[in-house]
């Protein structure tokens, strides 16, 4: 090593080294062309007109009449934006509190049976929705909550809900038992200790499931396809409704699409730190 | 797998105050009948909406049910939907469907995570950047990476597909949704763009953890790039490649959104995979009986998979 600091390397290995440099950065170049180029091409067309939007020219003069178009036509998108937000706000809504306490229980008590129940929310993450689908299709059908919010919200549970105690079980198994014993000590009760000490505590957990659960709801197409008609469709199943002679006005459905990923991808960013280990929880679904 | 943890600098305050409290007297009261209350709703939703489904399609999978001739359940045919499954083209088309692109999909996403994850491995400030940008496509809806895919594979207008037809002139033109096997790559491509990156994460992270020392060393003594990949790197990751490539083939026994949106299943029925069948026989021919017992089988197979991995996530603990 310290050889090589007094005396200047050869100039061949100065050029290796060089082209090694920029290889590695044609190399990273690539990695975001590949990432990003999709999410952008989609972007742009949602800019586009139509003739613009069959060429593979990179310049074009943007126009922003895809946004008016969609929702100026009360068959596409209008109303479906705010069911879409309707039934992920509710299912959200219902989730949290629901699993915050749970998850609580299950970390903080201990009780005979607790690890199977525990296993048993695990695996629940495993069953097909195909196999929920069936089953709830006849007994909404009954009900007549066919082709409502209501349908949607109650089977999204389904699945928000034992993926958010399964996270929100991680949030509060990292936390040290001490500082909610110091708190009884001051005198507080369990309930009182919860409110105060532990869920402020665990606060960036549930705002992380909370997003979780909303992008699952917001981006979810299966069970959307099959228990909605006309009236309370949502945006990822309105989108197909978005076509011409030829297939799909790709103008329009990239205006569309962005208004499914752009809310999205905010939140993303917002949780990027729990991201990845959210996603080991919860990609089973 | 590491859960999330709570960052350092907000529970190491508390902690102290914690540990002196826990030195003079630790108690703390477990009221049984607060417990209950407060798992007893969540556990009244999962019975609700997971087990009772469960239960429910499981009984209706030995029944003769076809929504056309009768709104309610009809008689217990015993396993016939079992068997009808085994000698049905269409069921055993999808099945082999299913197989070939879990194939596909896992091996590619897996080899372009792990590409992606050695490029951006050094923290140059270009990598970090570009890091970022690696949690964007798996939040993106599966809707949307069909119909972007499409959009860009198209061959008349496809962005994707001019570019290919430049590279390789033999594939000018070429209608990628339109022939058996590419409609099936086209499919995967979209899956490995929405989860390559996100395994390319989870791979840094790993190689983060690989001391910097050992390489050197091993560099020192004359290894090879490809050795130290071989012997060091690929050895430390493996446990990682594992959990993912489960996950992944979870997914890819689940696919159906981009089926629906880029191919329909075709052409012919090429691109049915085992969820896109079962989709067909409960809500197209509504035939609920026969669509249960296939998706019994489903779950026979999700129960393997689920099996290696919660083993592997309890070995953990």
């Amino acid at each position: 090593m310290q050889g090589s600091m007094r005396r200047p390397p050869e100039p061949g290995v100065i050029l290796r080294r060089r082209l090694a440099q920029t290889g590695e950065v044609i190399a990273t170049l690539a990695v975001i062309f590949f990432v990003a180029f999709p999410l952008v091409w989609m972007i742009l067309a949602a800019f586009k007109n139509q003739i613009d939007v069959y060429s593979t020219r990179l310049f074009f003069t943007p126009i922003f009449t895809n946004f008016r178009a969609i929702f100026a036509d009360p068959i596409l998108l209008g109303s479906h934006v705010w069911v879409s937000a309707l039934v992920s706000f509710l299912t959200v809504a219902i989730t949290i509190p629901l699993a915050a306490a749970a998850s609580y229980v299950l970390s903080r008590h201990r009780f005979r049976g607790r690890d199977t129940l525990f296993l048993l929310i695990l695996i629940t993450q495993f069953v097909p929705a195909v196999v929920v689908a069936i089953p709830f299709f006849t007994l909404f059908r009954t009900l007549n909550l066919i082709d409502t919010p209501w349908a949607l919200i109650i089977v999204y549970l389904s699945f928000t809900l034992p993926y958010a105690i399964w996270m929100l079980r991680g949030f509060f198994d990292a936390l040290p038992v001490e500082i909610e014993e110091a708190s009884f000590i001051d005198g507080c009760n369990e309930l009182q200790t919860l409110r105060h000490v532990t869920l402020p505590l665990v606060m960036p957990g549930l705002l992380v499931a909370a997003v979780f659960a909303f992008i699952s709801a917001w981006n979810e197409f299966f069970f959307a396809l099959i228990l909605t008609r006309s009236n309370s469709l949502t945006l990822p199943v309105a989108i197909q409704t978005i076509s011409g002679p030829r297939g799909p006005m790709w103008e329009q459905v990239a205006a569309a699409g962005m208004l499914v990923m752009v809310p999205i991808l905010i939140m993303s960013l917002f949780i990027r730190k729990y991201f990845v280990e959210g996603i080991t929880v919860g990609a089973v679904k | 797998m590491e859960l999330p943890r709570t960052t350092p600098e907000l529970v190491a305050e508390p902690v102290a105050r914690a540990a002196q409290a826990a030195a003079t007297r630790p108690w703390r009261p477990q009221s049984s009948g607060l417990r209950w209350l407060m798992l007893g709703p969540a556990m009244l939703v999962i019975l609700a909406t997971v087990i009772y489904p469960l239960v429910s399609s499981f009984i209706t999978s030995f029944r003769d049910w076809r929504l056309i001739n009768s709104p309610t359940p009809g008689p217990f045919v015993g396993v016939s939907n079992y068997t009808r499954a085994f000698t049905d083209a269409g069921f055993l088309n999808s099945l082999g469907v299913s197989a070939l692109y879990t194939l596909i999909s896992v091996t590619l996403t897996l080899l372009t995570g792990l590409a992606i994850a050695l490029i951006l491995a050094k923290p140059t400030r270009l990598n970090v950047f570009a890091r970022t940008l690696l949690i964007f496509p798996f939040a993106v809806a599966p809707i949307l990476k069909g119909y972007s895919w499409r959009f860009m594979l198209n061959p008349e207008y496809g962005v994707y597909a001019k570019m290919l037809g430049e590279v390789f002139p033999p594939l000018k033109g070429y209608v990628w949704l339109g022939h058996e096997f590419s409609a099936l790559v086209s499919i995967a491509m979209s899956e490995i763009w929405g989860w390559a990156p996100l395994f390319a994460l989870m791979f840094i992270g790993a190689l983060g953890s690989i001391p910097t020392e050992t390489t050197e060393a091993a560099k020192m003594d004359g290894a090879t790039s490809f050795q130290i990949f071989r012997r060091i790197t690929l050895p430390l990751l493996a446990p990682v490649i594992y959990i993912v490539a489960l996950l992944k083939i979870i997914s890819a026994f689940k696919m159906f959104d981009q089926v629906a949106i880029m191919t329909g299943g075709g052409p012919g029925d090429s691109t049915q995979t085992l969820y896109y069948f079962v989709y067909q026989v409960a809500f197209r021919n509504l035939d609920l009986g026969y669509a249960s017992a296939v998706s019994y089988l489903l779950v026979a197979i999700m129960a393997v998979i689920a099996t290696f991995y919660v083993r592997t996530l309890m070995k953990g603990d």
